[in-house]
């Protein structure tokens, strides 16, 4: 315990420099414009800037990376509170009762509301990690590849049946994104898997570069093609967040940030899912239930608080599991793989360290964010008064130099381009992409354990299902996938249900 | 969830696309899920040199293609009970995508495949970004304007694109030290 402390104690320390300090003054405030500005998402800022950082030292760019992961969720509640329109989907639980409140001339009021939600949120779900992260990297040291079989084909499955939308749609997107992760030499023979002859193509698919372009190109093609949006220049009132608003509504403060932590951990859940649970649950639990959706404070604080709380919940798998909780967290985790930092069962094992020096970002990052929504109103308003026929070509501009820069091949732009198009086309017809990605980073995950397990019993597949943790995550994957079933989700609520008594 | 008034995700997502679509992209994925099945099922199994079978490089791909096929099947065989084969199952469920949308994508599309593949590499790349970005903004805002302001607005693009193309050279070359393609 002592140990911990003194771990967690070394990691402030070693970040008390003054230009660790400027990093995280840029990259919170770079995160929070990226969050703001509808069109470009908290995934998107952190795939960007993973390329982009790539040089610097592993800790300082993963300190960028968390403090635009951070600060990206906040900054979605500006525009979805003055513009109705959420700057990243984490926040479209925000417009709900956010926008009523703006046009109820207390834009400024909702937005402290939403400040002191989310710096909150952040600050239990930071606390978490650092209280559950040693026990569960414990408990992740007894998995054997039975065990991450099923937490990938899990954290597909779950992806998606909740990640919003259409579930089979969601499983279909996994499973493209498991395919496309086989593309290239695998790690038994070498053997080129569907290279077709090309060198480029049997060197793999870079991760990066794939999610920048399903990401940012698919999300410039789809702001260029869609109506233009008029930005609302309101009256601000005090910004200042109200001790009352937090005081009265701590039981949903402590709720919302559980939920959010809690669904961060699963993997595959996003801020949006986190959001949304929150905010239903906050409803269900409130005394003034007709309040919500016409500018309930209870409501915004339970979504704001929600989102944010995710944030280091699903950092929380990427360190035990090497499994990301949300889509920018696994790009995190791709950025730690390319930093040399190895994420999973070892990290407490290896460096310990490193799970401390998270919570000590963490904490800056939320730090950060509480000063720049304290202070920073009206540059974020001209910030989105910047019309997007200027913002999406740079944004096109940073992707291209982005895909670039971590292998410095031609060959990754045209894989940016290729996965813009198939983004765009996805979207379109509304396939979810938070399963793509995660399939697209726990395939080599998937691929080697299931392997390595059949290969250990001789092709005999048993132990996947008779091994008990193994077991128990299969169960969950089974029940994952009938839950998504049409129809029979209601019918088993019904049983449970008390029936109304027949009418007449 | 039972409760109608309690808002969902659904709320914030785009209107369903018909089940005529639905049905074809049912289709696309099912030949995809066999086309990778077949391919995995052609890959060497490495047997002859001693290779465990149970390490061979098909297993998997054959595996997510066979999932693949399954799941193009049941999207086929939803959009078909939802209406896709009755007449009217190719409209769709509201927004319709535009004539506007359509030629503003394409504009987008053909500016952006145009930098990426056409510009970099032909010219240095500041030259190349500042092109673009000009482009890029008079494209898009050429339409909106009358003619005095034209002058203003070609002058706008020319000065955000110079900016854009030697900022990101310095920013990234200097301080990042990134290489630029």
């Amino acid at each position: 315990m002592f140990d911990n402390l003194a771990l967690l104690g070394q990691a402030f320390a070693g970040f008390a420099t003054p230009s660790t300090l400027f990093i995280v003054f840029w990259a919170t405030l770079l995160g929070i414009v990226v969050g703001a500005l509808p069109g470009l998402t908290a995934t998107m800022g952190v795939a960007l800037m993973t390329t982009l950082t790539y040089t610097m030292a592993p800790n300082s760019a993963i300190l960028v990376l968390i403090c635009v992961y951070v600060g990206a969720i906040y900054g979605g509640s500006r525009s979805a509170i003055l513009l109705n329109i959420p700057g990243t989907p984490a926040s479209a639980c925000s417009t709900l009762d956010g926008f009523p409140l703006a046009r109820q001339g207390m834009a400024g009021r909702a937005m402290g509301i939403s400040t002191a939600g989310s710096w909150l949120g952040t600050l239990f779900g930071t606390l978490c990690v650092a209280i559950f992260t040693p026990t569960l990297g414990e408990i992740s040291l007894s998995f054997g590849s039975y065990e991450f079989f099923w937490v990938a084909v899990f954290g597909i499955v779950i992806a998606g049946s909740l990640s919003g939308g259409d579930a089979l749609k969601g499983y279909i997107a996994g499973f493209l994104g498991l395919f496309v992760a086989t593309i290239g030499q695998e790690t038994v023979h070498a053997y080129p898997r569907f290279a077709f002859g090309t060198v480029d193509l049997a060197g793999g698919i870079g991760l990066l570069p794939a999610l920048v372009g399903a990401f940012g190109v698919a999300e410039v093609l789809h702001v260029m093609s869609g109506p233009a949006f008029k930005a609302v220049a309101s009256k601000i009132d005090s910004v200042i967040p109200r001790i009352a608003d937090v005081l009265q509504y701590w039981r949903t403060i402590l709720r919302s940030g559980g939920i959010g932590t809690f669904i961060g951990v699963l993997p595959g859940l996003g801020e949006d899912t986190a959001a949304w649970t929150s905010y239903a649950a906050a409803r269900r639990a409130s005394k003034e239930k007709e309040k919500y959706g016409k500018g309930s404070v209870e409501g915004l604080m339970a979504a704001e608080t929600g989102e944010s709380a995710c944030v280091p919940g699903a950092i929380i798998p990427v360190l035990t599991l090497a499994v990301p909780g949300s889509a920018p967290a696994a790009v995190l985790l791709a950025a730690m793989l390319i930093h040399n930092v190895n994420p999973g069962p070892m990290l407490m094992v290896t460096q310990p360290e490193f799970v401390y020096q998270i919570v000590a970002m963490l904490v800056l990052a939320d730090m950060m964010k509480l000063f720049f929504g304290l202070t920073l109103v009206r540059p974020l308003l001209w910030i989105l008064l910047v019309p997007r026929e200027r913002l999406m070509p740079i944004v096109f501009v940073l992707c291209t130099v982005g895909a670039f820069a971590i292998t410095s091949r031609v060959f990754d732009i045209y894989v940016m381009l290729a996965f813009g198009m198939i983004g765009f086309g996805m979207r379109l017809l509304n396939f979810p992409m938070a399963p793509l990605i995660l399939g697209l980073v726990l395939g080599d995950l998937l691929d080697k354990n299931l392997l390595r397990g059949l290969s250990l019993t001789g092709g005999d597949p048993t132990p996947f299902f008779t091994r008990p943790i193994s077991a128990g995550l299969a169960l969950l994957t089974l029940f994952a996938i009938l839950w998504s079933v049409p129809g029979l989700q209601r019918r088993v609520v019904g049983l449970f249900r008390r029936r109304p008594a027949p009418a007449g | 969830m039972t409760d109608a008034a309690e808002p969902t995700p659904m709320d914030h997502v785009r209107p369903e696309p018909a089940p005529r679509t639905d049905l074809v992209t049912g289709v696309v994925i099912l030949a995809f899920g066999l086309a990778v099945m077949r391919m995995a099922w052609a890959m060497p199994t490495f047997t002859d040199r001693g290779g465990d079978p149970f390490t061979a490089p098909g297993i998997v791909p054959g595996f997510y293609g066979l999932v693949l096929a399954l799941l193009g099947i049941v999207l086929a065989a939803r959009s078909v009970l939802r209406g896709a084969l009755r007449p009217g199952g190719g409209a769709s469920g509201g927004g319709a995508f535009a004539y506007s949308r359509v030629s503003r994508l394409a504009a987008a599309v053909v500016v952006c495949f145009g930098y990426a593949i056409g510009l970099i590499g032909t010219l240095p790349f500041w030259l190349a970004t500042a092109t673009f970005v000009t482009a890029f903004v008079l494209l898009f805002e050429w339409q909106d304007e009358t003619t005095p302001r034209r002058l203003r607005r070609i002058a706008t693009a020319l000065a955000l694109g110079l900016a854009t193309g030697l900022a990101v050279s310095l920013v990234f070359e200097r301080l990042f030290l990134v290489r630029l393609p």
